[in-house]
Parts: C-alpha cells; sequence; structure tokens
C-alpha cells in the first residue's frame, strides 16, 4: 500500500508539531496564574500555591511529560484558567468550527465549479466575465474587510440579521472566497482540455455542451482542484478564525484567541494540535482524492 | 503542484502582441506601488488635524465640512486618523514582507545549498510550521514578542517566511533540471555562471511574483491583530484598531468603520493589481500580454 509512507510520515509531522507547539507556549511571556493574579489581586504566596496546584512550577520537561502521556491516553487535561476539561470545551467548539468550515467549503466548491463548468460551456456570454470578477473578489478583498462590509450593511442598516452568533454572512463571505480561488484555475484547465481530441470525438458523436462539459471535461480537470486544494484548506482555517472572532461564534477560533489571551496553555496546545492534526488529515484526503480521480498518478 | 499551463499559447500570445505593448512590464506595478508607498509617506503631513487629538465634545460627529469623515468615539478626526494610519500599515506590511522573503528565501536556499541532509531537516521544519493555522501563528508570536510596530512586523514577517522558502524550493528544483540547463552544463558552462546567470534569475522572478501575493495578505493580517487589540500600541491609530474602535459605536457612527474598511478594501485591491502585473512581469512567457 502506497498510502502507508505518507501516513507515517505525517504522523510523525504530528508529533514533532507537538513539540513545536509546546515550545512556543513557554515563549508567550507570563502564565495564567499572572492573568489571575492582574485580574483577581492574588498575593505572591497565593500565586506561588496556585501554580503548585497547577503543576506550573514543575520544569518543562515535566510538564512536557504529563501533557504527551495525558493526551496518548486521551485525557487533555483540565483548563487552567477554568478548570474544566479540555476536551470538553474542545467538543463544545469544535462542532460550530466544523459547520462553518463545511458549509463555506461546500458552497465555494458548487459555485465555483458552477461557474467555471458554465463558463467554458458557454465562452461568448457573461460567464467567463463572471468567473473573472470572482477572482478578482477574492484576490483583492480580504475575508475580514468583506466580513466587516456585510455586518455594516445588512445587520446595521438592512437589520436583516443580527451581527453575533448567526452562520449565514460567515458561510457566504468564506464560500464566495473560496469560490474565487477555485473557479479561476478550474476554468483554464476546463478551456483547455475542451481544446483536446477526445473532446472533438465526443462532438463528433453528437453530444451536447452540456454533456461534454459534465461527462468528459469536468472528470478530467479534478487534478486542478486537488492542487489548489492546500491553499483553499489554508485560507479556510484562517479564515475560519476570523470570522468566529468577527461574527462572534464559539468555535475553536475564538477558544484559541481566549487561550492566547488568558495564557490557559493546555487549552491552546490541544487546539493548536488540533488544528495541525485537520490540517494533515485534509491533506492526505486531498492526496487520495487525486490518486482516485487521476489514474496518471495511481 | 501548480505546474504552468502548456506553454505555447502564452508565446504565441506574448510574439503576437504589439510592440507598444512591449515598454517596460514593470512599469505599471511599480507606479501603483510608488503611488501607495507616496501616500503612506505624505498621509500624515497632509492630516488635517492631530490624529491623537480628542475634542470629547464633538463625538462620533456625522462627515462634514472641517471633518470630511466625521469624527470617532473619543471626538478624533476620521479622516486624520486614517491617513496617519495609512503610514503604519504600508510600513507594517512593506517591512514584514521583506523580512519574510528575506528570512525564508535565505533560509530555504541556504538549507538547499547545504545539501540533502540540511535541506530535509529545513524543510521538515517548514512543513511543520506551515500546519499551523498563519493567523494562530501570528496571534502567539505576537504575544511573544509583545505590542508594537517592530513586534507586529517581525511577528507578520516570520509567519509568512515559510511559504517563501517553500516558492524558493520549488522554483530551484523546477529550473535545476529544467532542458536548458541541462543544455549549459552540457555545452560546460561552470557551475557558478549556471546558478548566477540562469538559475538566480528565475528563482528571484517566483520569490517577486510570492512577494506580490503576500504583501496584501500583510496589510490583511496586520489589520486583523490590531482589531483583535494585538496590533500596535493602543494610542498609534492604524485602521485595524480604527474598526476595532469604531464597531461599538457602529450604530450612531457608521462612518467611523466603514472609513477605515473602504481604505483597507482599497489598498489591498491596489496591492493585488499591481502583484497581478507584477506577476505578468516576472513570468517570460506572461511578458507583454498583461
Amino acid at each position: 500500500m502506497r498510502l502507508a509512507a505518507p501516513v507515517l510520515r505525517q504522523l510523525l509531522t504530528a508529533a514533532a508539531i507537538g513539540v513545536l507547539v509546546f515550545v512556543l507556549m513557554r515563549v508567550i511571556p507570563g502564565d495564567v496564574v499572572d492573568v489571575l493574579g492582574i485580574e483577581g489581586d492574588l498575593s505572591e504566596q497565593e500565586q506561588q500555591a496556585l501554580r503548585a496546584e497547577l503543576g506550573l512550577d514543575a520544569g518543562w520537561w515535566v510538564q512536557f511529560l504529563r501533557w504527551v502521556g495525558g493526551t496518548l491516553r486521551g485525557d487533555l487535561g483540565l483548563s487552567l484558567r477554568y478548570n474544566r476539561p479540555v476536551a470538553e470545551m474542545i467538543g463544545y467548539a469544535l462542532p460550530h468550527t466544523l459547520r462553518l468550515a463545511a458549509l463555506a467549503l461546500g458552497l465555494g466548491l458548487a459555485l465555483g465549479i458552477a461557474a467555471a463548468a458554465v463558463a467554458a460551456a458557454r465562452p461568448h456570454g457573461i460567464w467567463p466575465l463572471l468567473v473573472q470578477a470572482l477572482n478578482v473578489w477574492s484576490i483583492a478583498l480580504p475575508t475580514f474587510c468583506v466580513g466587516l462590509a456585510a455586518i455594516l450593511v445588512f445587520s446595521l442598516w438592512l437589520g436583516w440579521l443580527p451581527v453575533r452568533g448567526q452562520l449565514l454572512m460567515p458561510v457566504l463571505v468564506l464560500g464566495i472566497d473560496i469560490a474565487g480561488q477555485i473557479a479561476k484555475p478550474l476554468h483554464e484547465e476546463l478551456k483547455e482540455i475542451l481544446a483536446t481530441p477526445f473532446i472533438r470525438a465526443a462532438r463528433a458523436k453528437g453530444l451536447g455542451p452540456g454533456a461534454i462539459v459534465l461527462g468528459h471535461v469536468l472528470p478530467n480537470a479534478a487534478g486542478v482542484l486537488s492542487s489548489v486544494s492546500g491553499l483553499i484548506l489554508a485560507g479556510l482555517i484562517s479564515g475560519a478564525l476570523t470570522m468566529e472572532v468577527l461574527f462572534g461564534l464559539p468555535g475553536l477560533g475564538s477558544l484559541a484567541f481566549q487561550a492566547i489571551a488568558g495564557r490557559d496553555w493546555t487549552v491552546l496546545q490541544s487546539v493548536v494540535l488540533l488544528f495541525a492534526l485537520g490540517v494533515i488529515v485534509a491533506n492526505l484526503l486531498a492526496d487520495l482524492a487525486h490518486r482516485l480521480a487521476d489514474p496518471r498518478v495511481r | 503542484m501548480p505546474e504552468a499551463p502548456l506553454p505555447t499559447r502564452h508565446v504565441a500570445e506574448a510574439v503576437a502582441a504589439p510592440a507598444a505593448s512591449r515598454a517596460s512590464p514593470w512599469r505599471r506595478p511599480l507606479l501603483l506601488l510608488a503611488l501607495a508607498g507616496l501616500f503612506a509617506l505624505v498621509g500624515p503631513w497632509i492630516a488635517p488635524q492631530d490624529p491623537l487629538w480628542q475634542d470629547l465634545a464633538a463625538r462620533n460627529l456625522p462627515p462634514q465640512p472641517g471633518a470630511w469623515l466625521g469624527t470617532d468615539n473619543l471626538g478624533r478626526d476620521v479622516l486624520s486618523r486614517l491617513l496617519a494610519g495609512a503610514r503604519i500599515t504600508v510600513l507594517v506590511a512593506g517591512g514584514a514582507t521583506a523580512l519574510a522573503l528575506a528570512v525564508g528565501a535565505g533560509l530555504g536556499l541556504a538549507a538547499l545549498a547545504a545539501g540533502a541532509l540540511p535541506a530535509a531537516l529545513v524543510f521538515g521544519l517548514i512543513d511543520m510550521i506551515r500546519a499551523l493555522p498563519s493567523v494562530l501563528l501570528g496571534l502567539a508570536l505576537m504575544v511573544a514578542l509583545g505590542t508594537g510596530v517592530g513586534p507586529v512586523t517581525i511577528a507578520i514577517g516570520l509567519s509568512f517566511a515559510p511559504t517563501f522558502a517553500v516558492v524558493a524550493r520549488q522554483a530551484w528544483l523546477r529550473e535545476r533540471q529544467a532542458a536548458y540547463v541541462e543544455a549549459a552544463v552540457a555545452s560546460g558552462t561552470h557551475p557558478a555562471v549556471i546558478l548566477r546567470r540562469h538559475i538566480a534569475p528565475n528563482v528571484a522572478g517566483a520569490l517577486i511574483t510570492q512577494a506580490a501575493i503576500i504583501l496584501p495578505r500583510a496589510v490583511t493580517t496586520e489589520s486583523v491583530l490590531s482589531f483583535l487589540g494585538l496590533g500596535v500600541s493602543p494610542e498609534t491609530p492604524t485602521w485595524g484598531r480604527m474598526i476595532a474602535a469604531g464597531l461599538p459605536f457602529v450604530e450612531r457612527a457608521p462612518h467611523a468603520v466603514l472609513a477605515p474598511v473602504v481604505a483597507l478594501s482599497l489598498l489591498t485591491l491596489v496591492l493585488a493589481v499591481a502583484g497581478d502585473h507584477i506577476r505578468a512581469a516576472a513570468d517570460p512567457l506572461r511578458r507583454g500580454t498583461g
């Protein structure tokens, strides 16, 4: 099985990311006790006692081994700040992030593929311009700006949607951004494929433009999607984090942001590791999809 | 791997391009960049008021003569803050992109030149860093380095550096096995000459293209970090801070949020357009078609 090697390498990467994340957290000055101390006016003795209770007085190595041992046993530990199980906090936040990311990705793929396919089938209409416009939109307008503009227009002036807690606007903003990234390269690829002899053969046997694009061209263009998938994934994750903070969604991005601000290392370590694992799994899936879709890579 | 499509079409287009458009392809994008830079340079000077001066009696005023973009929640002139913030935004984004280019490409190319093992180690580390979302990485670096113009530039620069290393490696590997390099080797050209005359310009082109892509993203990242309260120090006027400060009062003073959002969008648009021209200019196969 040729997949074993990449899986093994990615697992190694995941382990190394664990170390990296841990070190990165410790570079940040201050710890949760400092934050609690400022907020709650703790005395020096109380702070020391709290550090000992949370296990923060132990050396880095001890803390690291505790975290690794716990994580391998499936125990993510307690939040340093809220004293709640980290697994429970992630379990609450994860569905929010997954829902946002999945809906945005679904919308982006549907919109991007549809726009590229229709533009390829009707090269003389308005559709190629639409693909171009989508592309310029996603290059030139960061989701941060579009999200803010959407809040201004639809929440505050028109009053159609609440600012916080709704999914429609963040999904639309992220989805259109993804569609713009997909549509242009896919359209280029579709045009190239349309110019090849086997398409002329399909046309000669009497197939219409719709049937040709759907049945012959699109399946052959799947490779383009997997080649832009890494870029889209990175944009999707960063975009989802920004959208969560902007629209007040209680997802992993908001959780990570609060954990950084509160120096809640146990939460942050697990969240960041989860993000890294997510990227790794998604890359493996994209690789697998590429192999399945393109017989030349098999 | 995003390989270039078959070059024949582009070559045909380039050859067919009228002579007039063969004037230096760099002129338009550099003009746009110079415009953005000039705006950032003179912005604070032509600001009608002190961007930090508060007039608590004149809070959240709508746009009117004397305060063309209105005032914010502390009675500060929005237009003046917008102009003063332009310099910091452009400075941070430009500095961060230059830093990312220097660190990323420098490290990547040095590792490639040092041999297989160093390259494997360095790029293994870089691939790991790339698995972390750049916004989170920037956030963590920001907290570690503290607030201020210098730290935010370093944080954004370091979080974008890995992409430059990867681009440098891709270009390096692609050029090294290109047919023309093989031809140069076969004709007995010294390796140093091949490196300098053939490989270096193409790697540089790929890096410049990447810089053009990263520059507008650095602008946005600075705004997001400032928006989250982690960018430059609170008194410094930046667009992200203006947005964050104005958002709670947006119903009474929408202009205080709208102005920086529009300015931010315009700047990224200009930088993206310049970037597209730069991409065309740096790619010999597309030269003359942009």
